[in-house]
This record gives C-alpha cells, sequence and structure tokens, in this order.
C-alpha cells in the first residue's frame, strides 16, 4: 500500500511525516511520535480524551486521519506549558481542583484553550456549551467550569 | 485501528474527484469531516480501497447569497453554518437544529453535505465487527434478516441526520454531480424509505451544493437525547412556516424525515400531521429508548415546538 507524505507544524515544529493512510492522528501522535498527552478513550469520537488543537480548533483526533491534515498545525497538550512552567489554563485546572483521575484532562484543557483562544471571556453558559463536547466519568464538572472561569481572566488573549 | 487498507486522494476539483472514484471502480468513498466516515471505517462497516477527500475542494466550502436561493456548500461546517447571519435570519429551524447536533467540537469538523449523507444507525449495527459476527450479519450488513426485530425482512435502522427534518421543512433542494449527469432535486427525494440503503445516490455522485428558498421564516427543532450533549436524535422534530404554510418533519424514527404540510399551526392541523406521521413510522428496539416511549414523544414535541414557534412569532 502506498504511504502517503504529510507536512505539518506540530507544537511549533516543522515535521514531515511518511504515513499510512489509514493511520488516525491519535495513532501518529502516540505511537508514531511518542506524544502520548492525547488519550485513547473511546476510539470512536464520543468522549473527547484523544482532543488536539487543530488550526486552533479542539478536534477529536482517533478520527482524523493524519494523510488529511497535509499543511495544518496541530497542538498538543505537551505544547502549552512553558518549559516546567504551566499554562495559566493548566493553572486553574490544578488550582481549582478541576483534575480526579485525569483521563480527560488534557482533552478538557485543550477544549478550553480553544474557547479561550478564540473568546478571552465567555460566559458560564460558553464554557459549559464548549466543555460539554467532552465527557468527564470523575468530576461533575463543576470543577472544570470554575477552572475554565478563572482561566478566563488569567489567560492572555491571543494576540 | 482501521484494519482495511486505502489509497488516499486529495482532488482539487470535482471532475477530478468523480474521474478518482471512476479510477477505483467505486470501491472508493468519498470524505468531509470524517466524524461519521472514520468510525465507520473504524467498525470495519466500510471498507474502502480509495479515500477521496473533498476538504481541498474550495467552491464546496461557501455559503452565497443568490438572489432567490441561499446555496450552502456541502463542505460548510455546521459550527460555522450556525454563526451565519443568513442563515440565522431566514431559517432559524436549521439554525436551531445546527446547535444541537452532536457538540461544538464535533460541530467544527463535521459539515452539512456529510451530515445529510451520514449512514442510518442502529444499535445492533454500529458496533465493531467482533461484536457484530458473533450475532451474525443484519440485512445491513449483507445478511438475510434483521437483528434488531429478529427474522424481519426489513431494515429499521434511523436516520439521524439532525439537520435534514430542518432542510425538509425549509423546501430544500440538493445538487448531485456524478460521472454522467449533474441533477437537482428537492432533498426528500434523496431518500429511498429503506434504511439498508437509504439514499439514492448513483455510483461516484457528489453532493456539491445545497439550495434553501431565500423567504423570511419562523421556525425551530426539538431533539429527544438522553444526554444534553454529544448524543445523535432518538427522535427529532423540525417545524417552519414559510409563506402562510407550516411544514413539519419527524426525524431520526425511520430511514428518513416524515415531512407533512400543514396550511393552519392549529391545535386540531398539529393532530392531524401527526396522524399522518405515526401511520408511516415503525420505532422498534434498535436504540436506548423503548419504542412506545419515542413513537408517544412524536405528539409531544411536534406540539410543543410548534406551540412555542406560533407563540414566539405573535
Ligand atoms: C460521537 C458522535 C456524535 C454524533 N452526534 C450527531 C448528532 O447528534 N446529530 C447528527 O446529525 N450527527 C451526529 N454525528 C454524526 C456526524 O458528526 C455529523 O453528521 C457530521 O455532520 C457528518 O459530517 P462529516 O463531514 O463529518 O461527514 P463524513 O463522515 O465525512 O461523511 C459522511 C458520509 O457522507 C459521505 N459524504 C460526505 N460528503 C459527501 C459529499 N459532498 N458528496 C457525497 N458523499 C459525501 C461520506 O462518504 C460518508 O459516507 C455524530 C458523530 C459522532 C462521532
Ligand atoms: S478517543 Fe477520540 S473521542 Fe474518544
Ligand atoms: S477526571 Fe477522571 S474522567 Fe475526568
Amino acid at each position: 500500500m502506498e504511504r502517503f507524505k504529510v507536512k505539518l507544524q506540530l507544537n511549533g515544529e516543522a515535521v514531515e511525516l511518511d504515513v499510512n493512510p489509514s493511520e488516525t492522528l491519535l495513532e501518529t501522535l502516540r505511537d508514531r511520535l511518542e506524544l502520548t498527552g492525547a488519550k485513547d478513550g473511546c476510539g470512536l469520537g464520543a468522549c473527547g480524551s484523544c482532543t488536539v488543537l487543530l488550526n486552533g480548533l479542539p478536534t477529536r483526533s482517533c478520527i482524523v486521519l493524519t494523510a488529511e491534515l497535509d499543511g495544518s498545525e496541530v497542538s498538543t497538550i505537551e505544547s502549552l506549558a512553558d518549559g516546567t512552567k504551566p499554562a495559566p489554563v493548566q493553572e486553574s485546572f490544578m488550582e481549582k481542583g478541576a483534575v480526579q483521575c485525569g483521563f480527560c484532562t488534557p482533552g478538557m484543557i485543550l477544549t478550553a484553550k480553544g474557547l479561550l483562544d478564540r473568546n478571552s471571556r465567555p460566559t458560564k453558559e460558553e464554557i459549559i456549551r464548549s466543555i460539554s463536547s467532552n465527557l468527564c466519568r470523575c468530576t461533575g464538572y463543576k470543577k472544570i467550569v470554575e477552572a475554565v472561569e478563572a482561566a478566563s481572566s488569567t489567560e492572555t488573549p491571543k494576540t | 485501528m482501521i484494519t482495511s487498507k486505502f489509497e488516499f486522494r486529495s482532488p482539487k476539483d470535482v471532475e477530478e474527484a468523480v474521474r478518482l472514484y471512476r479510477e477505483f471502480q467505486g470501491e472508493a468513498v468519498y470524505l468531509s469531516g470524517g466524524t461519521d466516515l472514520v468510525p465507520r471505517m473504524k467498525l470495519g462497516l466500510e471498507k474502502p480501497k480509495a479515500v477521496i477527500d473533498l476538504k481541498r475542494i474550495v467552491p464546496l466550502t461557501t455559503v452565497e447569497d443568490q438572489g432567490d436561493w441561499i446555496r450552502i456548500g456541502p463542505l460548510a461546517r455546521i459550527f460555522d453554518l450556525k454563526q451565519n447571519d443568513l442563515v440565522g435570519d431566514y431559517f432559524p429551524a436549521l439554525e436551531a437544529s445546527l446547535e444541537a447536533t452532536s457538540c461544538e467540537s464535533l460541530q467544527m469538523r463535521g459539515t452539512i453535505g456529510g451530515n445529510l449523507l451520514q449512514n442510518s444507525r442502529c444499535l445492533f449495527y454500529n458496533q465493531s465487527e467482533f461484536w457484530r459476527r458473533s450475532k451474525g450479519f443484519c440485512l445491513k450488513m449483507g445478511g438475510e434478516s434483521c437483528n434488531a426485530v429478529p427474522g424481519a425482512k426489513t431494515c429499521f435502522a434511523n436516520y439521524c441526520s439532525d439537520n435534514a427534518p430542518a432542510l425538509c421543512t425549509l423546501s430544500a433542494e440538493i445538487e448531485l454531480s456524478g460521472p454522467d449527469e449533474v441533477r437537482r432535486l428537492n432533498l426528500e427525494e434523496l431518500y429511498t424509505n429503506k434504511a439498508d440503503k437509504p439514499f439514492d445516490l448513483q455510483p461516484g455522485e457528489i453532493l456539491t451544493a445545497i439550495f434553501v428558498p431565500k423567504k423570511k421564516s419562523i421556525g425551530g427543532y426539538e431533539k429527544l437525547r438522553v444526554r444534553g450533549a454529544i448524543d445523535y436524535p432518538l427522535l427529532s422534530a423540525a417545524f417552519s412556516f414559510v409563506d402562510g404554510t407550516g411544514k413539519l418533519a419527524i426525524g431520526a424514527v425511520g430511514p428518513k424525515p416524515y415531512v407533512v404540510e400543514m396550511k393552519q399551526p392549529s391545535h386540531d392541523a398539529i393532530g392531524e400531521a401527526v396522524e399522518v406521521v405515526l401511520k408511516q413510522v415503525r420505532p422498534v428496539g434498535n436504540t436506548v429508548l423503548d419504542p412506545d416511549y419515542r413513537k408517544r414523544m412524536i405528539p409531544v414535541l411536534a406540539g410543543r415546538l410548534i406551540n412555542k414557534v406560533m407563540e414566539g412569532a405573535k
């Protein structure tokens, strides 16, 4: 079977990949590039634990083929912190206790980040609408909403 | 993991896409956002030799005011479309159904064309190949009979597009471009009324445009689901009132939206319209909700929706 060449801007760096056309972005990230922050939950687009930012938009990487992405920009949870300094939205998740088992957390944080990047002061309703894309089986969402609310006042608006 | 192996192509125009389809002798599938197709490939419900990505065909992504019609490119994403002013100003039923579709992240990837052409669903069908083999293949997988209603020779899968009912109430038309011709038909004519093969599409045909009459309407959408987000509809009702005539469409309970015209949105007329639908639908135990409950919710959703829309218009 033919291989497929894809150029990506991944976490700020240009990468060139030679992938199998049936490979999902989640497989490329986890298995090929060892970026295991995005989690493999349902594998069918239902839970959001595999969320990454694709051209700035929260996207379920388990149902995207890497072959679709030539020329795209992908950011994973690994790119958020500045060295060992967590991003404001990560800080708020820790401060507010919005993490229990942590499985949904990378996806939740990137969904929140996607929202805050396009709308630095979302209403509570907008926050709920965004993060209800992602399933969390532990927290009951209350702390997550609080964390995003807190981050919305600290997150630097996109320049 | 997708176990089938395929080639991947990104044509730049419709002609090239159709030519590629021919090259793979029909064993190719078109890809838009992939939010329906990729899960199907993962479950082994689709095993194409080639995937033809339509996303690089720019003219398919735009929304255009053509005077008498609004032309919606099938590759327009649900998320962008629901924020489009033309949709908000003219088609409130569609605006509401776009908002109710899956969840925000999936709306950012999923397109309106893929939404209309998503395959029908059943609790006994949208399962892994391993699961399905253990039960024996049903009609929709090429088997002899239905697994939801054992022994039945009819497929009862549900067509769960949230936006098709709304577009039907707005009298939308679609353009299909295939190897031999470009044809335009009413959206309602797309459906075969057979759940195992829900669309009357010729091999290789691409949905290249959706046209909605540019007329001010009032309308809305009601969706029954267990969770308020992500879930597919388990029943839905769309209603639009345009030029003094109402149209009600009931979705997610059978292979197509059931559309009824109503001259007057009066209490009696709602009852009569619902009766017309009830005579045609046969909900069975192939979703997570009880079929009798779904059936009894048809008049409830329809009445609630139409009363709300007409109240709002006063
Ligand atoms: C967890 C989950 C929840 C969902 N919930 C909902 C929901 O609540 N309501 C709902 O309506 N949908 C739901 N969906 C389905 C899906 O996300 C949407 O219907 C979406 O709009 C499909 O668009 P797409 O571009 O991703 O389609 P794709 O997956 O790209 O395509 C769908 C089908 O149409 C064909 N196709 C696509 N474009 C064309 C074209 N232009 N011409 C010819 N054929 C074409 C493809 O070959 C494929 O068979 C859900 C999906 C998931 C994974
Ligand atoms: S793992 Fe991708 S949505 Fe669940
Ligand atoms: S913290 Fe456990 S799933 Fe969300």
